[in-house]
């Protein structure tokens, strides 16, 4: 029921003759090799210390019992994106047919808005230092790989992932694959709270995974240090 | 332990809460001028108050372009064909380009001595500089997803703490003059006290909240955050002074600067908390 609860306009989900495009996240095939970062990075040459696409994990039970639990994570192209709201020059929009969230790099300001509207952390500031693309000091993020997809081709990071844990399409179409494993399997979004209307369903997802940790206020420590270095000498 | 995370950085700098700061006490100086009108005891306060804000809009201005990261591409946000008005920052644009047109011809009129026109601009330039901390709270308020932002109170405190700080400003400004600090000192009691119960209300809220929000009370009270937003902010910047603003001696000048200054110091340590704070939970999401 609540699936089908639209309160925004600006909901594509389903409305008949609009695609919505989404991403399925099987965790359970998940192996962490990264790839799809890797895949991410070299597709748009995405800088040093921000990305797009992230696969972070979280050693859960207790030993011997213990695993990586990994979490893949990218923008969740929200069908009521508080990121389009909040952008005071439509830089943010929302394109109708699939209900991409893009950017328009040529018009955003840089005021950071949407990077404090999105719950996610979806989002970034492309640095300064970048290599190849002009396309500096204006706020990027994952864009579902709108270019292939209008191609008729898989986003960079599907196309790549070894374990078939990540699956791409239309889930307004009832016969995608989407659409079936959402359909045929419990699926979590990642703060359903926020009435965000997150477009990556997960399988399997753990909940110590998905909720902010009661560690948050402990940060953990062995990424201080490296954080703190990263920070010293990288001004993004 | 064994775990991996991305580094997420915050997505406002403190140099924002240095905007805040700023702007709160333009519209604080601009309410000042205003009163100056209706209450003739602050009425050698008019000029001085008008030309502070002004030079105050003129900085925070500059504070808030300069912390875009595309500064040249501002105009966007003027742009008709550009601008959204679902975001709070457009319509913070708006007011202050209309607040500083608005203060240009205040103090030209002022320059000439326009009483009729003074007193018709001083009404305009005031009710537009309360949109000014109304915009900027409405601009924390509306993120959902970050405890203590998310609170229909927040432009409430940030026109109470522009009010506390303006008066503050204006209270150093008045030095001897015994009549206008007489109005100065019920400003800034009752300012600062609604400041405080509002604190108030929204710790005790976020205590309660869930586990974001009660992660958040943990952070904004304890360590570096905590001395920051609980000992300077709130013990230093709210509770000192009105405890002494309510005592006799917070009728004499000392008293008086002296409050004045801790009104300062805690309206920019909460500006920057209420800023900073909330937004490190969501670094390690
Ligand atoms: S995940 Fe964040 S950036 Fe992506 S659409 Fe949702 S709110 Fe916007
Ligand atoms: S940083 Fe750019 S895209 Fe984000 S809200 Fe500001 S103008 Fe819009």
């Amino acid at each position: 029921m609540s699936e089908e609860l639209r309160v925004s306009p600006i909901e594509t989900r389903g409305v008949a003759g609009k695609r919505r495009f989404a991403m399925v996240v099987d965790t359970r095939r998940c192996i962490g090799c990264m790839a799809c970062q890797v895949a991410c990075k070299a597709e748009y040459d995405t800088p040093l210390g921000v990305n797009r696409t992230w696969v972070p994990y979280k050693v859960v039970g207790k030993y011997p019992n213990v695993k990586r639990q990994f979490l893949p994570r990218l923008c969740n192209h929200c069908d009521d994106a508080p990121c389009v709201r909040n952008c005071p020059v439509e830089a943010t929009f929302k394109v109708e047919d699939g209900g991409f969230i893009l950017q328009r790099y040529e018009r955003c300001i840089g005021c950071r808005s949407c990077m404090a509207a999105c719950p996610y952390n979806a989002r970034f500031m492309l640095p300064s230092h970048r290599t190849y693309t002009p396309i500096t000091n204006v706020v990027d993020k994952c864009t579902f790989c709108f270019h292939r997809v209008t191609q008729n081709l898989v986003p960079a990071c599907v196309q790549t992932c070894i374990g078939r844990s990540r699956v791409f399409g239309d889930i307004n179409d009832p016969k995608s694959e989407v659409s079936y494993l959402v359909a045929n399997n419990a699926t979590q979004v990642l703060r359903p709270e926020e009435g965000t209307k997150p477009h990556v369903f997960y399988i399997g997802a753990d909940r110590n995974a998905t909720e902010f940790g009661r560690d948050a206020y402990h940060k953990p420590e062995v990424m201080e240090p490296e954080r703190s270095a990263f920070k010293r000498n990288f001004k993004i | 332990m064994g775990e991996y995370v991305w580094f997420h950085d915050v997505s406002w700098h403190a140099s924002y809460a240095i905007y805040f700061f700023v702007i709160g006490i333009c519209a604080g100086l601009s309410f000042l001028s205003y009163g100056s009108w209706l209450t003739p005891a602050l009425r050698p306060l008019r000029e001085k108050a008008a030309y502070g804000s002004f030079v105050l809009l003129a900085l925070g201005g500059l504070l808030l372009i300069a912390d875009l990261s595309q500064p040249l591409r501002f105009f966007n946000v003027l742009n008709p064909a550009y601008l959204s008005f679902t975001s709070p920052l457009a319509w913070g644009s708006l007011n202050i380009a209309a607040f500083g047109v608005a203060s240009v011809l205040y103090v030209l009129a002022l320059n000439k001595g326009d009483e009729a026109r003074g007193r018709l601009l001083a009404t305009v330039t005031a009710l537009l500089a309360l949109g000014l901390p109304v915009y900027t709270g409405y601009d924390l308020a509306v993120h959902q997803s970050r405890p203590v932002w998310n609170t229909p109170i927040m432009p409430v405190l940030f026109v109470a703490l522009a009010v506390a700080s303006g008066s503050a400003v204006g209270s150093l400004l008045a030095g001897a003059n015994e009549a206008a600090q007489k109005v100065l000192h019920q400003y800034m009691l009752w300012s600062t006290a609604a400041v405080g119960v509002m604190l108030v209300s929204i710790l005790g809220t976020t205590h309660y909240g869930g586990s974001a929000s009660e992660l958040t009370f943990m952070i904004m009270t304890t360590g570096t955050m905590g001395l920051i937003f609980v000992g300077a902010g709130i013990l230093a910047g709210t509770a000192a002074p009105v405890a002494l603003l309510l005592a006799p001696m917070g009728r004499q000048q000392n008293g008086l600067m002296l409050s004045a200054l801790l009104i300062l110091v805690g309206s920019a340590a909460l500006r920057y908390a209420l800023l900073m704070g909330p937004q490190q939970l969501q670094t390690l999401y």
